[in-house]
């Protein structure tokens, strides 16, 4: 009772601030039939799942790295795009594998491409310019290499076969793929074997270009090991690429639902690997002056929205949704939860109201899911520790004698995974369109705001008010506040919903400049 | 030898401000001579130039206005983020309000063009002192929160349908009658020299302020605050000072948008110009003042040549730029050639001389 009255004394501000906040909502749901506020906050935890999705990701690479990831945003919309190749075009994405394999595999060798560029007895000004020139040299393979690369895709200039044609054709179940390509004038083996060495001089390029040059007796020692994960990776690629067709009719006669996860999965992969490989690359030289990502995330930013227009096309496009949630029919909409499982309905009546059973229940699983595994990851692993005391104090950590470097890009490739995670996920409820990511962005650095830009639950708390506040007002849009005292019914207006979560930001930002859980500076 | 002499008695005859500003005074020249030496490559006389004669030396006029105007922007962004160090997500409001204000007083109230401006600087006065308001309680990344969600609020209330009589809501404001003394259309040549001396002061001005004590205690404010503070300088004012200065030039900057372009979009206040600001402080150099001019020319002369000849495609090409220009200059580009003027000088009387050797042999 007394560490109840000592703590209420010390975050009087906090308590006050929940406390209307509480009030608002009670009232709010007050105003409403009881099936319209139980639908009004399913939808809020759906928005405010996604938006934690993004949040959370950016919250851990501030707090660690101090970098401002601005292309985040945008992160989050690829994962949403090759979450729906995955699930939409099988096929595509079956062609894609050995090619993602082939590229990565030289990545696996990074510890034997530090001894040796480490090694190199060259000449300082040869130093310097050998890793462009043979980066330069990779890009021109590659660039010739990968027109002649068989990739079953859509056709941008067709409608017939544009991603929006898929799109729908899934959607109906009538989706036929299309005959696959094969090598173009090119003999396969060599096709296959200059994408592997391309691979190979690209990353022993990058591994030069951002490595320190250090004396040879601190060297690390030749392994196995590396060399056992590149011929595995390659292997892997060679095998699938010699059974495509098997591969991609496994992939067809799966059923959606199964798809589905395994989008999820490849997204978050993708996702993962992008941001490791974005982090080792491009963010690590600019440590020492931070202002500069800013710029180097925006730039990022504007190649990525405009890749994903070059390669999937302007106009937007729908993702289905797996086949557990798309029943209708018989027994639709369901009543029951077994009633639900049995016919697989889209929808579900709660108190005779309509939930999509995707969007306001799913999604928010899959929210309180990824929010307790990364919150087990953060407090019971001994990364997570590592990633805790790095938030504290990162000379520290380096001091112990924790190699931070790793754990950066560890980090960075989680958060970048978790926004692409969050992709997927949004694709069949919002759609698909190239200003998905900076919607989200804004509405992500929000719920930050409010809830302390480097506290992992204050991302979540942020990111559950940002998504109630929006609902809520939408919801009030259509049928109107009565003002007390008089007779006017106020509407609020489409613009009223950003800029009510903005005011709600600077209002608790000027009385905790912290944020509701961030630390005291 | 007589005749070096007796230049360099000349070049020292000259009087200190003259010599000491030799580079903004040429730069000056050269930039004011630009739209008639245009006019001699296209074949015409400058007489044609100051009759305001269409032409590719109108078309030149009117870019540069463009980038006078975005160049004036962006210093005021520079003199609070690179000199003072306060990071703001909300600049763009500054610019907006103002472009907005002109607008509408001219359009609905039919106010004159000298009382306009007079109320673009009060409103500049207003919303530095709006944005002062919340300073003492949030710094670093939260101000920069705070002022993003104050411009995103007017961002939204001038996009708002409630509106739409005044701002043209999201289509953008237009058919603003501007006086036939300084219409962009009749008047070009006049309006160029408007928008040059007006970057010119600024940036004298500007120069002026950053020597001055008070521009000294601001770069102490961005390099240590605490220590500024215990040094026993009230930093607020100080702040508040190069924030009330940054606003009125982003204002003024605004009034000559308004007069220049035929439609003033809602863009102008969202978090896009605001960035657009970062940005080109942040390719000419942080905190150098002339890096922010050279940035604005850069910025706005990639995505116009980008555009004219990649179309669609400009912007992939101008992210690869930042990207690059993040990796190989990396303090923007006066900035870079401050760190490395002595390296690039070397090399450059170097790569003369072995040229003259060569010509000998």
């Amino acid at each position: 009772m007394n560490g109840l009255l000592v703590s209420l004394r010390k975050n009087l501000a906090l308590w006050i601030i929940m406390g209307v906040l509480l009030a608002l909502l009670i009232m709010a749901i007050r105003g409403m039939p009881t099936k319209d506020w139980v639908i009004t906050l399913l939808r809020s935890f759906s928005a405010g799942a996604v938006i934690f999705l993004v949040a959370s990701g950016f919250s851990l690479i501030f707090g660690l790295l101090d970098v401002l990831n601005l292309a985040h945003g945008t992160l989050f919309m690829i994962g949403a795009y090759l979450g729906w190749t995955v699930f939409v075009r099988p096929d595509t994405f079956v062609d894609l594998l050995p090619l993602g394999a082939l590229l990565g595999s030289g990545f696996m060798l990074g510890p034997v491409w530090e001894s040796l560029s480490l090694a190199s007895r060259l000449p300082e000004r040869l130093r310097r310019i050998l890793p462009w020139m043979g980066l330069a040299a990779a890009v021109a393979i590659l660039l010739y290499v990968l027109p002649h690369y068989p990739i079953t895709a859509w056709d941008l200039d067709r409608y017939d076969a544009s991603p929006v044609t898929y799109a729908y054709l899934a959607d109906q179940g009538l989706f036929v793929p299309p005959e696959p390509e094969k090598f173009e004038g090119m003999a396969p083996a060599l096709g296959l074997a200059t994408v592997v060495f391309a691979s190979l001089l690209a990353t022993l390029s990058l591994t030069s270009l951002t490595q320190p040059i250090l004396a040879a007796e601190v060297r690390p020692k030749m392994r196995w090991q590396p060399l056992a994960a590149f011929a595995a990776i390659v292997a892997v690629g060679l095998l699938i690429f010699a059974f495509n067709d098997a591969l991609t009719n496994f992939l067809l006669g799966l059923n959606t639902t199964w798809l589905f996860f395994i989008a999820m999965l490849v997204a978050s992969l993708t996702g993962f690997g992008l941001g490791a490989l974005m982090e080792s690359t491009l963010i690590r030289p600019l440590y020492s002056r931070p202002i500069y990502q800013l710029m180097l995330t925006l730039g990022l930013s504007a190649m990525g929205i405009e890749l994903v227009r070059a390669v999937w096309g302007r106009p937007e496009f729908t993702m289905p949704k797996p086949a557990l949630f798309s029943g209708s029919g018989d027994g639709c909409p369901a009543t029951t939860l077994a009633g639900w499982l049995e016919h697989q309905c889209s929808t579900l009546l709660i108190l005779d109201g309509r939930v999509r059973v995707y969007n306001e229940i799913f999604i928010p699983l899959v929210g309180i899911l990824v929010l307790l595994a990364v919150w087990i990851l953060l407090k019971r692993s001994r990364l997570g520790m590592i990633i805790r005391a790095g938030v504290q104090d990162r000379q520290m950590v380096e001091a112990l004698g924790i190699n931070v470097k790793r754990v950066f890009t560890l980090v960075f490739g989680l958060g970048v995974g978790l926004a692409a995670l969050g992709g997927v996920l949004a694709g069949p409820s919002t759609g698909l369109g190239s200003a998905m990511g900076d919607t989200v962005l804004l509405n992500a650095l929000i719920a930050l705001a409010i809830g302390g830009l480097t506290s992992y639950p204050g991302a979540a708390i942020g990111s559950l008010m940002v998504g109630l506040l929006q609902q809520f007002i939408i919801k009030y849009g259509a049928i109107g506040i009565p003002i007390p005292f008089t007779d006017i019914v106020f509407k609020p207006t489409p613009p009223l919903v950003p800029a009510s979560t903005v005011l709600l930001m600077v209002i608790i930002l000027l009385v905790m400049p912290n944020g509701l859980l961030g630390k005291k500076e | 030898m007589a005749e070096i002499s007796s230049s360099r008695s000349l070049w020292e005859r000259l009087p200190q401000p003259l010599r000491s500003n030799s580079g903004v005074l040429t730069t000056f020249v050269l930039l004011a001579l630009l739209p008639f030496v245009i006019a001699l490559f296209e074949g015409k006389p400058p007489s044609a130039v100051w009759a305001n004669q269409a032409g590719t030396s109108k078309f030149v006029q009117g870019l540069a206005i463009e980038i006078f105007i975005l160049a004036v922007y962006a210093i005021s962004y520079d003199l609070i983020f690179g000199i003072t160090g306060l990071l703001s997500f909300g600049h763009a409001m500054f610019f907006g309000a103002s472009a907005y204000l002109t607008g509408v007083m001219l359009k609905s109230f039919g106010w004159n063009l000298w009382t306009t401006l007079g109320l673009v600087i009060v409103l500049g006065g207003v919303n530095a002192l709006l944005f002062a308001i919340v300073l003492p309680r949030v710094k670093g990344i939260t101000f920069a929160l705070v002022t993003l969600g104050m411009a995103a609020v007017f961002h939204i209330v001038v996009q708002s349908r409630e509106l739409g009589a005044y701002t043209g809501s999201d289509v953008g404001l237009q058919g603003v009658i501007v006086p036939d003394f300084i219409s962009p259309a009749s008047q070009r040549l006049r309006f160029y020299f408007v928008a040059l001396l007006l970057m010119y002061l600024v940036y004298l001005l500007y120069r002026r302020f950053v020597s001055s004590p008070t521009g000294r205690v601001c770069i102490a404010i961005r390099e240590n605050e605490g220590r500024a503070l215990m040094l026993g300088y009230n930093t607020f004012y100080f702040k508040l000072a190069a924030l009330t200065i940054s606003s009125i030039t982003a204002a003024l900057a605004g009034f000559l948008h308004t007069l220049y372009q035929p439609i003033v979009t809602p863009n102008v206040a969202g978090l896009g110009y605001t960035i657009s600001a970062l940005l080109i402080v942040l390719i000419g150099g942080v905190g150098t003042l002339n890096g922010a001019l050279i940035g604005a020319a850069v910025f706005r002369l990639l995505d116009f040549g980008l555009r004219r000849y990649l179309g669609e495609s400009a912007s992939f090409v101008s992210g690869v730029v930042y990207v690059a220009i993040v990796l190989f200059v990396p303090y923007g580009i006066v900035g870079t050639w401050y760190l490395k003027r002595l390296q690039i000088r070397q090399g450059w009387t170097r790569l003369v001389e072995r040229f003259r050797h060569s010509s000998e042999a």
